[in-house]
């Protein structure tokens, strides 16, 4: 029993953290949304990273790794509320995929040359894909509508709720660090507006629900990972607790960023536009909910402390 | 990430699971708060100590067992799932204990933690005064030095089960004329001591559960204090996080009433407001996230780490799930909560536990103050009236 993830299994995360800090800056939300919405160089760079062939077996030429090491990757995606549908492709069709046995285009999706995408029957459309646009809220989540029957299969539903939580995760936790940042230098009344209880409180609250939510996405991460009879239960969790974290941050965000919180402006409205793209994508916190339900009072899982792992 | 336990710490959830089954009282005892139930959980105490569960982690010289820290969670999930009783000496075990392992002395050591693991010495904390409650460093109760003593002068209040307990720690003033967190000492002394008159207090639910403690004059040895003269707020602080921590409050507890209130809403689902339904799920989704948290805490510790002002986060966090889930209780019970006995006769349960929870974002230091460490010392946002 060891819920701790290993040190080095952060490495490779701390380095796309560092890589797209110095890559995808809010002025590339900011260029891309004023203009052509893609900038190939942006997928190029990720290409090189080898994140296209993460979770890729290395047998065909991938880094072999798992769904937490994926999930970790997410979280920096949300965090800075990435252009380019690595996440979608690489983490959630990928793995599908080859869970399904389709290996035959591994090594096109491992040299980003071709990004698969794959539709849940529980959303009617799919970021990133050809098709007839549809406008999202979210400026660069470039929405098509679904022509084909997508798929009902459970299995990808977790994925792409695993990974919507881990983005999630990220962007509240972005949305805190803005927020914070603001709340030191924003001065009224002669001191800085974070020295107010009222908005220290609410930012402390933010940090709670975040404290809380990312050990609950690790264990669905490693769950799913190990095809645990419980992942989808431990999956669901972690996309209410995740989806709640990011409404409450993006709440809390604006409303410590005043009228400037409000605007097109301050960068925050990127953040805030995708958490809600993805708190009702790959599954309504209701559908999960229900999911809930199902498994805890409707007893399909055994519940009570010795089951916490099971 | 590994989420499966050992051979090892399943036999050990099996053996602690058997002694449970074998000892824990048949019908629950009367609440530790009065005085004859607090008799009955010492009772209950020296029958742990007696099987060597007193304090599972700490080393077999002192009565323990030498278990680390994910031995005890599961110990402790046991235990809760047990419907095992109140421990009448958390003070002691959970807070004072781990104090004394840090700072105390050789002979302090085998003095105080032995009679402690075996129930024998039940202990009461002494930090709040009328005037000190949140803002702890102004504290005013003097120990001045008189020779290999110190003499004791002053008050403390809200002193959990000190009414009944029978040694007692906190802090004291032992530099004249000092301020704040300055010139306070952390000194431990014998309730019985000639001087000390308790006067209980009643709490919510009507038992003498806290005791305000007048000091006249009492002397107490120079070698009842822990650490240096003056070190006292650091070593309070230490204590403090141990409170807030993951010691005082382990998951286990929480999973185990999650557990009761799912079986409690499929008794009540027919008349139950949709609203439970949502609650009931967020308890078990709380209880669990709490879990995971404490493992992941527990196996940094063991690998070298600390935890700092994170711990603010997890009593935040544990006292606001109990709150909302027996809130969800007494709304799932309806015109049976104001019951203090249900139709078969048994303790509400529920309602004691929703009393108990109103206290936690209270004790501990408050929820604000907790909030305001968050802020402050995690989030990097200026002092409150920082100008
Ligand atoms: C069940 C229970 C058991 C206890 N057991 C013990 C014990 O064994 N030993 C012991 O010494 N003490 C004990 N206490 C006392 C406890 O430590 C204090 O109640 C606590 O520290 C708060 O102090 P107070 O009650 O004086 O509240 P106050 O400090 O008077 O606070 C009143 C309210 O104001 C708020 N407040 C105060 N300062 C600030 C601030 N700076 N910013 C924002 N809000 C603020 C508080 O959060 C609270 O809501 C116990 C309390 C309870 C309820």
């Amino acid at each position: 029993m060891d819920m701790l993830i290993a040190p080095e299994r952060l490495e490779l995360a701390e380095a796309v953290r560092d890589y797209l800090a110095g890559t995808h800056g809010p002025e590339v939300l900011r260029r891309l949304d004023a203009g052509p919405n893609r900038d190939p160089a942006l997928w190029q760079g990720l290409v090189e990273m080898g994140l296209t062939g993460l979770l890729v077996p290395e047998a065909h030429g991938g880094l072999g790794m798992g769904l937490l090491d994926a999930a970790l990757i997410a979280r920096e995606c949300g965090r800075v509320c990435l252009a380019e549908p690595l996440v979608e492709s690489a983490f959630v069709a990928t793995p599908w995929l080859i869970a399904q046995g389709q290996t035959g285009d591994l090594a096109a999706v491992v040299a980003g040359e071709h990004r698969p995408l794959a539709a849940h029957g529980i959303n009617g459309w799919v970021a990133d894909g050809e098709g007839e646009p549809l406008a999202s809220i979210d400026p660069l989540r470039r929405l098509a509508a679904l022509h084909e029957a997508p798929s009902d299969d459970p299995l990808l539903l977790d994925l792409g709720a695993l990974m919507s939580a881990a983005q999630l995760v990220g962007l509240a936790e972005a949305m805190l660090d803005q927020a914070v940042e603001y709340a030191k230098i924003r001065t009224q009344f002669g001191q800085p507006v974070g020295a107010f209880q009222a908005i220290k409180h609410k930012l402390a609250d933010v940090a709670v629900a975040l404290e809380f939510a990312r050990p609950v996405l690790w264990r669905a991460a490693q769950a799913l990972d190990d095809r645990a009879a419980s992942a989808s239960l431990h999956v669901s969790h972690a996309k209410v607790v995740a989806t709640d974290a990011a409404y409450l941050a993006a709440e809390s965000a604006i409303q410590v960023h005043g009228a400037m919180g409000y605007t097109y402006e301050v960068d925050l409205h990127f953040w805030m536009k995708r958490a809600w793209a993805l708190g009702g994508a790959w599954g309504s916190r209701a559908s999960h909910l229900a999911r809930i339900d199902t498994a805890v009072i409707g007893a399909a899982h055994p519940i009570g402390p010795e089951n916490t792992f099971a | 990430m590994q989420l499966a336990y050992t051979e090892q710490q399943q036999a050990f959830r099996a053996e602690v699971r058997e002694w449970l089954a074998a000892n824990v009282p048949p019908a629950p005892l009367l609440t530790l708060e009065c005085e004859e139930g607090y008799h009955q959980h010492v009772g209950w105490e020296r029958q742990l100590a007696s099987g060597n569960w007193g304090m599972v982690t700490w080393p077999e010289t002192y009565g323990g067992r030498g278990l680390d820290l994910i031995e005890w969670l599961i110990f402790e999930e046991e235990y809760w799932g047990a419907g095992a009783p109140l421990r009448v000496n958390q003070n002691g075990i959970f807070l004072l204990g781990p104090t004394i392992m840090e700072y105390g002395t050789p002979e302090q050591k085998a003095r105080f933690l032995t009679p402690m693991a075996a129930g024998e010495v039940i202990w009461a904390q002494a930090w709040s005064e009328p005037g000190a409650g949140s803002d702890m460093a102004a504290i005013k109760t003097t120990a001045y030095r008189d020779g290999d003593h110190y003499v004791i002068n002053g008050q403390k209040t809200w002193s959990s089960r000190a009414s009944f307990a029978d040694w007692g720690f906190g802090l004291f003033r032992t530099e004249e004329g000092s301020q704040r967190h300055k010139g306070l000492s952390f000194i431990l002394f014998d309730l019985d001591t000639p001087g000390i008159t308790r006067r209980p207090i009643r709490q919510l639910h009507g038992h003498p559960g806290f005791a305000e403690l007048f000091f006249d004059d009492v002397r107490v040895p120079v070698d009842n204090r822990l650490a240096g003269e003056g070190e006292g707020w650091s070593v309070a602080m230490a204590t403090a996080g141990f409170e807030r921590g993951l010691m005082l409050r382990s998951p286990g507890r929480f999973q185990a009433a999650a557990r009761r209130l799912v079986e409690l809403f499929r008794q009540h689902e027919a008349a139950a407001a949709p609203s439970a339904r949502e609650a009931v799920m967020r308890a078990w989704m709380d209880a669990q996230a709490y879990a995971y948290n404490t493992y992941a805490v527990a196996a940094k510790i063991m690998a070298g780490g600390k935890i700092g002002a994170e711990a603010s986060l997890n009593k935040i966090f544990w006292s606001e799930l109990d709150r909302a889930m027996h809130r969800t209780a007494m709304q799932l019970l309806g015109a049976a909560a104001e019951l203090r006995a249900l139709a078969d006769g048994s303790i509400n349960e529920w309602l004691e536990g929703y009393m108990f929870s109103l206290s936690g974002p209270i004790y501990a230091g408050s929820n604000e103050i907790q909030r305001n460490i968050t802020a402050e010392r995690l989030l990097g946002l200026p002092r409150v009236g920082a100008g």
